[in-house]
């Protein structure tokens, strides 16, 4: 027993680079070789979903992406379902960055889903009218006035000039409203200044770091739903019938948490025999 | 696959590798990667910012394309100054003026944002920069008008909402929806988790076995929001592993492998090198 315990308090001095090693090799090797573990959607991404549901053809959904490379891989899955969801039931997407390398993310997000898969036009079914800068002070200006805010698109069209520009002047005539968020200026900000004083159903994507600063909003109602990173990608790809980068994702990151659970455990264990040891003697 | 993304994958393996490889220990890959990380975002956020706002929503407002011929000596006199712009920064300023949707006639009222805006650039001038100091105090005094009614409306007033919970017509217990226990163990959170930032009394006694109970709530809420950050940070992890692996492919030239080998027998060498030094 004695023996065991020395072990396990050696162990405990363990050089942390060892730890990272055996963290990149369970995360490494479900990727080459999946477990295929079940996936079950939980209730603030079921919401999502039936929110989106509910929205009919024609309708309008504006879609803000203020995320960009360093956390690509917990939001990126989630904005790629969820355009994939609007565009199956042919909702007009309006997309806006409050973040300057969101531009390229959504840019990315449209070409794989807007263009290579569902052939949808530019200006007709789908915008991107860029980025931005200016924070909260950007989402004030849509609630207000909309082409104060965008005059051209993207590309440089003139608002005027695209057909599905015609009635939209403010953020209340949207139907359904969407952020894909990595930080400020993102969900908080969007809930602040467009959702609560409009009115329009709000959905939000974040991070895993920020869900527990969201959720009091998704619990009071003001927003309609979160996807929690990749867990949350990955659900709604499972809802919508379409697995992912968020679904392949999934077994790496269950036994990975299961791994670092272990370690947590362990360390607990080897730093209370140490500390009874130390008051022995 | 062209050229240029294979040579951006390989980039993207170097710079990737080159932050992983500071989990080692602090080395010069770390260093080349820490320093382009920052050196090109710095340049690519301010493009973006000249390029999204200051040339077609400043400029743009301040010398829009004129309607015919400019008339009048002060608008002649305006425009002298735009073309005199226009030939030092021909691509900023294209001639006969920017068009970006914004009428035809200068928007005057927008010369205070670039006058403040030009003394924020100041401070780098130690004699002048006293002047950054009416920017900031513009953009102070802006930030918190705009935000004190948000915060009031979504934070202060919404969350009393929230949290005014009802006991009526709900099932006992429920483990995703609401109920009676869940809305009890929220009233009690928030009773508590509020009482434990009244200072105004000593926490002992009576009082102190209920804050004690909000510590309890505060500490659940902590570890949420660690689990959730492990959790996001696995993901990262997992999202540059997969890029990683489809770099490490034949249609890539196997660049991981390569830079990987290299960046190993490479750090080997610099360590061992190192350690001699520091022995001699």
């Amino acid at each position: 027993m004695e023996k065991f315990l020395d072990f396990i308090v050696r162990a405990g001095s363990l050089d942390r680079r060892y730890i990272f090693v055996v963290i990149a090799l369970v995360v490494m090797l479900p990727l080459f070789f999946p477990l295929n573990l079940p996936i079950r959607p939980t209730v603030s991404s079921q919401t999502i979903y039936n929110t989106v549901e509910k929205l009919e053809s024609g309708d309008k959904a504006l879609v803000s992406f203020e995320y960009g490379p360093s956390t690509k891989p917990e939001i990126h899955p989630m904005a790629v379902a969820l355009l994939r969801h609007l565009f199956e039931k042919d909702v007009k997407v309006y997309i806006t960055c409050l973040w300057p390398d969101g531009q390229f993310m959504a840019m990315e997000a449209i070409q794989q889903v807007a263009v290579n898969q569902y052939q949808k036009v530019y200006g007709e079914d789908y915008v991107l009218l860029g980025f931005r800068p200016g924070n909260e002070a950007v989402i004030k200006g849509l609630v207000s006035n909309f082409r104060k805010v965008y005059t051209v698109d993207s590309q440089g069209n003139f608002l005027d000039d695209i057909p599905m520009m015609n009635g939209i002047n403010q953020v209340a005539d949207f139907d359904y409203l969407f952020s894909a968020s990595a930080g400020y200026p993102g969900t908080v900000e969007w809930v602040q200044y467009a959702a609560d004083p409009t009115g329009v159903i709000m959905g939000t994507g974040t991070t895993s770091i920020q869900v527990n600063e969201v959720m009091p909003y998704v619990q009071s109602g003001q927003i309609k739903g979160i996807l929690g990173g990749m867990p949350g990608a990955a659900e709604y790809e499972k809802l919508i019938g379409q697995a992912g980068i968020g679904t392949s994702g999934m077994d790496a990151q269950s036994v990975a948490h299961i791994v670092i659970v272990g370690f947590i455990i362990f360390g607990n264990i080897s730093f209370f025999v140490e500390r009874r040891r130390s008051k022995k003697y | 696959m062209n050229g240029s993304e294979i040579f951006g994958a390989w980039v993207a393996v170097f710079l990737t590798l080159g932050i992983f490889s500071y989990l080692y220990k602090d080395n010069p890959f770390y260093k080349i990667a820490e320093h382009v990380f920052v050196g090109v975002s710095a340049g690519y956020w301010m493009s973006m910012f000249f390029w999204t706002q200051i040339q077609p929503n400043l400029f743009g407002r301040l010398w829009p394309v004129p309607e015919g011929t400019i008339s009048g000596f002060f608008m002649r006199t305006w425009y002298g100054i735009y073309n005199l712009f226009g030939s030092i920064l021909p691509s900023v300023f294209p001639d006969g003026g920017i068009d970006k949707g914004h009428g035809t006639h200068p928007h005057f009222i927008y010369i205070i944002p670039f006058v403040l805006g030009v003394m924020m650039l100041l401070s780098v001038v130690s004699k002048w920069s006293w002047f950054a100091r009416l920017g900031i105090a513009y953009t102070v005094g802006m930030a918190a008008g705009l935000r004190a009614y948000a915060f009031l409306n979504s934070n202060v007033l919404g969350q009393l909402k929230g949290s005014a919970v009802s006991f009526v017509g709900l099932d006992w217990f429920s483990l995703t929806d609401a109920s009676i226990i869940n809305n009890i163990i929220i009233l009690i959170g928030t009773i508590t988790g509020l009482l434990y930032f009244y200072f105004s009394k000593e926490h002992k006694g009576n009082f102190g076995k209920v804050t004690r109970v909000g510590i309890y709530f505060l500490m659940i809420s902590f570890g949420a929001s660690f689990g959730f950050a492990v959790m996001g940070r696995i993901s990262l992890l997992i999202g540059r592993f997969t890029d990683l692996i489809s770099y490490g492919g034949p249609t890539y030239n196997y660049a991981s492998l390569w830079v990987l080998l290299l960046m190993v027998i490479l750090l080997a060498v610099w360590t061992f090198k190192s350690e001699k030094k520091v022995a001699s």
